[in-house]
């Protein structure tokens, strides 16, 4: 479902709406010209249409250069995951406060929007989606503000034989885990900011490409570490299959218990596969997610322990959502690099 | 315990637990269906998920018996206000339930995505209640809900006569002194509590059906009480195991729902063929009848 | 054997009972003792099973008091039977005729104890009385009428009782049910026993009972059945039409059967 980026001029909508209403009261000017019963009322009309007449040229007058330089002020950017609001601040910088929508540690597949989250996406004057249906439940909502308002989603401006296919027609939207595959999305970004305020267009287009070359040398540092795990130990299980992008970028195997969306429910063949491989590849550690629960990882655990293998629980990962504030993973290159080191230090370590 | 006869450890845990409650909610259920309250048992479910959300928000532990605790007296509370809404209001039995069904629901759902929509660290594993977690059980989860299943067997098996007498002629039993609205309450709080043990095995949606398939089914087998205790149990049972092997042999089944529908299936075989009350014997006969 | 206690086996002081606002009982004096064979008719509506179920503390009273065999009943229940109306009960239900009459013997076994040979054997020489012995295994649903009743009575027979009320209990039965069944209360009250029955058929009630009263929310009027069936207290119960209740007074004072 791709979101329309649609173009509304922003401050021209006051004036909009100061024009309509100068048009309506012309056509109550005009009843004054008509025949009706009464003398009494056409004297009143008459003296309202002359009244409502000026007013209304002075809201006109006043209105729109006062509403077009609140505008400029503060526009509104609301983002609809931490990831993609870190993305928004990496390349806005302080011109332009961006808002979050699902704070951290919140799951984005199953939210499911409240009316004050609707109300806020209405008032937002840009709304970026990370897109690919992680937003699973605000599809809807997304699509139908897209025809009124601006709605960017920056992973569907991936080139598509980049992503990685779940189903026909169905791709797996956790891009931001390829710091390389991600950084090809800092365009879209800059130039949804540009479209909102022109004026800062260069900075903004400066800022990503900065961003998108930090991005890249952190990809090369990422894969030098996972390539620092012995070979046969190279496998991530985690709980939900969040990991596949980063799989394919760093050289390592990725299983999640859950599908690609933690709305899945696990079966026991699905845990029995997972036991068996842990015990097969004598992997010494599995993962859990902060924002995603932990019984289908501790499952895992008791059969690997049943059949003498214990895997420890390797850390926590942060997979949908970034860290909050204080917990030193708040970018998402703290976070890539934290994750990291939370996989290299479970599987490299000494059993 | 590790793998027996093959059976890696984890659908081993899964099979007993589940296992053990099939077979009590099939037990336990029976009482419900005779006494034509099964209504009322649904309810009763439907208002665990508030417990157990408000459970964690009290307590914010996340161990089983805590959570099913907090259930437990959620359902209580339900079937309390049932019974205040009849007799307070002159509102029909269908009416009340579904009331307070809806009511109840409604608040365990708006408290459960109000914990996952700010984030609360520990509340990601409360959805599970709605739809169950069977397939991640644990060694002590098992441990839990057996336990409770065999409780509630012997309490069934204990206060059989009494539990039929009241169910088959409430008037006549209290002409003989027994405390019908007494023993009335202990069967629904049983089942109340059947349906919060089975949460973990088939979530608060679908646990009903575990109290109600199997002794319906087993009613089309049998004409005696304790015969069809005992056949409503081990039709709960098969369909437990039945799910569990479906989800075991096949990926991405999930493992509550498949119990249900193997349940399901076991309902249509006994209706069609039982013998005497099944719907081809009783068309057998019909035509038989006609024929002489 | 319990014919020789010095109070009556049933006393009404005074009984009033209302559903919600509306009186269904009003002011009951009535005194009956054993042994006997006593029937409560009335029109359809009347209060006759509330009274029996009054007694029974089956339904609250707004006003007066029971007494059996000059006592509260909590403290003779034991010594009480009864047979209730057979639309109470679904007939449905898992249970087959020996389920159904062992269940009057739980009142003496109390909680949790199962019923043992000797409740096995009174049941059994219950269903001898009633005529069902060959078909103890049978599923109650699949019984005629008559059958079903004569199950409910042999329950109260198990019960083992010395004072038995009974709820309608020959309507819809066949002929040679209500034979039977008759038999059976007759042989209760030869033994010293007080049946209480409320009954459905004006007819029938001179042929059958010792004694009754006519009751329409108040107590007509009680006593030998002679004397209380006259045309006057008829007209005063029913509404019928009293070119018929002359006739049926007429006939029970003339001491004849009214076919």
């Amino acid at each position: 479902m791709p979101f329309a980026a649609v173009n509304a001029p922003v401050d021209g909508r006051l004036r909009g709406i100061a024009l309509r209403a100068a048009i309506g009261c012309d056509i109550l000017l005009n009843h004054q010209n008509m025949d009706f019963e009464g003398s009494k009322s056409s004297r009143f009309d008459a003296l309202l249409g002359r009244r409502c007449w000026l007013g209304w040229c002075l809201a006109v007058g006043f209105a729109a250069p006062l509403a077009s330089a609140a505008e400029r002020a503060a526009p509104r950017v609301l983002a609809t995951t931490t990831v993609v609001a870190d993305l928004l601040r990496q390349v806005a910088g302080d011109r332009v406060a961006i808002d979050t929508l699902m704070g951290p540690g919140i799951d984005p597949h199953g939210y499911k929007a409240t009316p004050r989250d609707a109300d806020r996406l209405a008032r937002a004057d840009l709304v970026v989606a990370s897109g690919l249906h992680l937003e699973g439940k605000l599809g809807e909502l997304l699509a139908k503000l897209g025809r009124r308002a601006r709605v960017v989603a920056v992973a569907e401006s991936l080139p598509q034989d980049r992503l990685l296919e779940v189903a026909p027609g169905l791709h797996d939207p956790h891009v931001w885990f390829d710091a390389r595959l991600w950084s090809l999305a800092t365009p879209a970004a800059a130039e949804a900011l540009a479209a909102l305020d022109p004026s800062g267009a260069d900075t903004y287009r400066e800022r990503a490409r900065d961003y998108a070359s930090r991005l890249e040398r952190l990809d090369d540092a990422l894969g030098a570490r996972v390539a620092t795990i012995p070979a046969e130990r190279r496998v991530l299980v985690t709980a939900h299959d969040a990991f596949r992008y980063f799989g394919r970028a760093y050289g390592i195997e990725v299983v999640g218990v859950q599908g690609t969306s933690t709305e899945s429910e696990a079966g026991i063949a699905d845990i029995n596969r997972l036991v068996d491989l842990i015990v097969a590849r004598k992997l010494p550690a599995v993962f859990v997610e902060t924002s995603v629960s932990d019984r289908n990882v501790q499952a895992l655990q008791e059969g690997a322990r049943a059949r003498g293998q214990p895997v420890a629980l390797g850390g926590r990962l942060y997979s949908d959502s970034l860290g909050g504030p204080g917990s030193g993973a708040e970018t998402l290159e703290a976070v890539l690099a934290a994750n990291v080191e939370t996989i290299v230090a479970g599987l490299a370590g000494e059993r | 315990m590790t793998a027996f006869a093959g059976i890696p450890h984890n659908t081993l845990v899964v099979a007993v637990a589940v296992a053990a409650v099939g077979f009590a909610a099939g037990v336990v259920g029976s009482f419900g269906v005779l006494r034509r309250r099964a209504l009322a048992g649904d309810a009763a479910a439907h208002a665990t998920l508030a417990g157990v959300v408000i459970a964690f928000l009290v307590t914010g532990s996340r161990d089983l018996p805590t959570l099913l605790l907090g259930g437990f007296v959620a359902a209580i509370a339900s079937l309390g206000c049932l019974v205040l809404i009849r007799r307070a209001t002159r509102t029909r039995d269908d009416a009340a339930t579904a009331i307070v069904l809806s009511v109840s629901f409604g608040l365990g759902i708006v408290l459960l995505s109000g914990l996952s929509a700010r984030g609360v660290p520990g509340a990601g594993g409360l959805e599970h209640f709605l739809m169950g977690h069977t397939a991640a059980l644990t060694a002590a989860d098992a441990r839990t809900l057996g336990v409770a299943s065999l409780a509630a067997v012997l309490v069934v098996w204990l206060g059989l006569k009494e539990a039929t007498l009241v169910a088959f002629d409430p008037v006549f039993a209290a002409s003989a002194g027994w405390p019908v609205a007494a023993i009335d309450y202990a069967l629904i709080t049983l089942v109340a509590g059947m349906v919060v043990v089975g949460l973990p095995a088939a979530g608060a949606v679908l646990v009903t059906a575990l109290v109600v398939i199997p002794p319906v089914a087993a009613r089309q087998w049998t004409d005696r009480v304790p015969s069809m205790l005992l056949v409503s149990g081990m039709i709960g049972l098969a369909a437990a195991l039945g799910g569990v092997a479906a989800s075991a042999l096949v990926p991405r089944l999930a493992t509550g729902p498949m119990i249900v529908l193997v349940a399901a299936a076991l309902f249509a075989v006994s209706f069609f063929f039982a013998p005497r009350r099944g719907w081809l014997a009783r068309r057998r006969s019909a035509l038989a009848a006609a024929g002489k | 054997m319990a014919a020789t206690d010095a109070a009556p086996a049933v006393e009404f002081h005074d009984v009033t009972v209302a559903y919600g606002r509306r009186p269904v009982l009003w002011n009951i004096d009535l005194a009956v003792s054993a042994p006997g064979l006593f029937g409560i008719i009335g029109p359809n509506g009347a209060g006759k099973s509330t009274l029996v179920k009054a007694a029974l503390g089956l339904v609250p009273l707004a006003g007066g008091s029971v007494r059996l065999f000059g006592r509260p009943l909590a403290e003779v229940r034991h010594r009480i039977g009864y047979v209730p109306q057979r639309e109470t009960v679904d007939w449905d239900f898992p249970v087959n005729v020996m389920d159904v009459v062992l269940m009057g013997t739980y009142g003496r076994l109390g909680w949790f104890r199962r019923p043992g040979a000797r409740e096995r054997a009174a049941a059994r020489e219950a269903l001898d009385r009633v005529g069902l012995a060959d078909v103890a295994s049978r599923q109650i649903g699949r019984l005629s009428g008559g059958q079903q009743q004569r199950v409910f009575l042999a329950r109260a027979l198990a019960q083992e009782a010395d004072l038995y009320f009974l709820d309608e209990p020959l309507a819809g039965v066949d002929a040679r049910s209500q034979e039977r069944i008759f038999r059976v209360l007759d042989d209760l009250r030869r033994s010293g026993r007080l049946v209480i029955v409320v009954h459905h058929d004006l007819r029938s009630a001179a042929d059958w009972f010792d004694g009754v009263a006519l009751v329409d929310m108040r107590l007509v009027a009680a006593g030998p059945v002679g004397e209380v069936l006259t045309p006057e207290n008829l007209r005063r119960t029913y509404a019928g039409p009293l070119d018929v209740l002359d006739e049926l007074g007429r006939a029970v004072a003339r001491g004849g059967r009214t076919a």
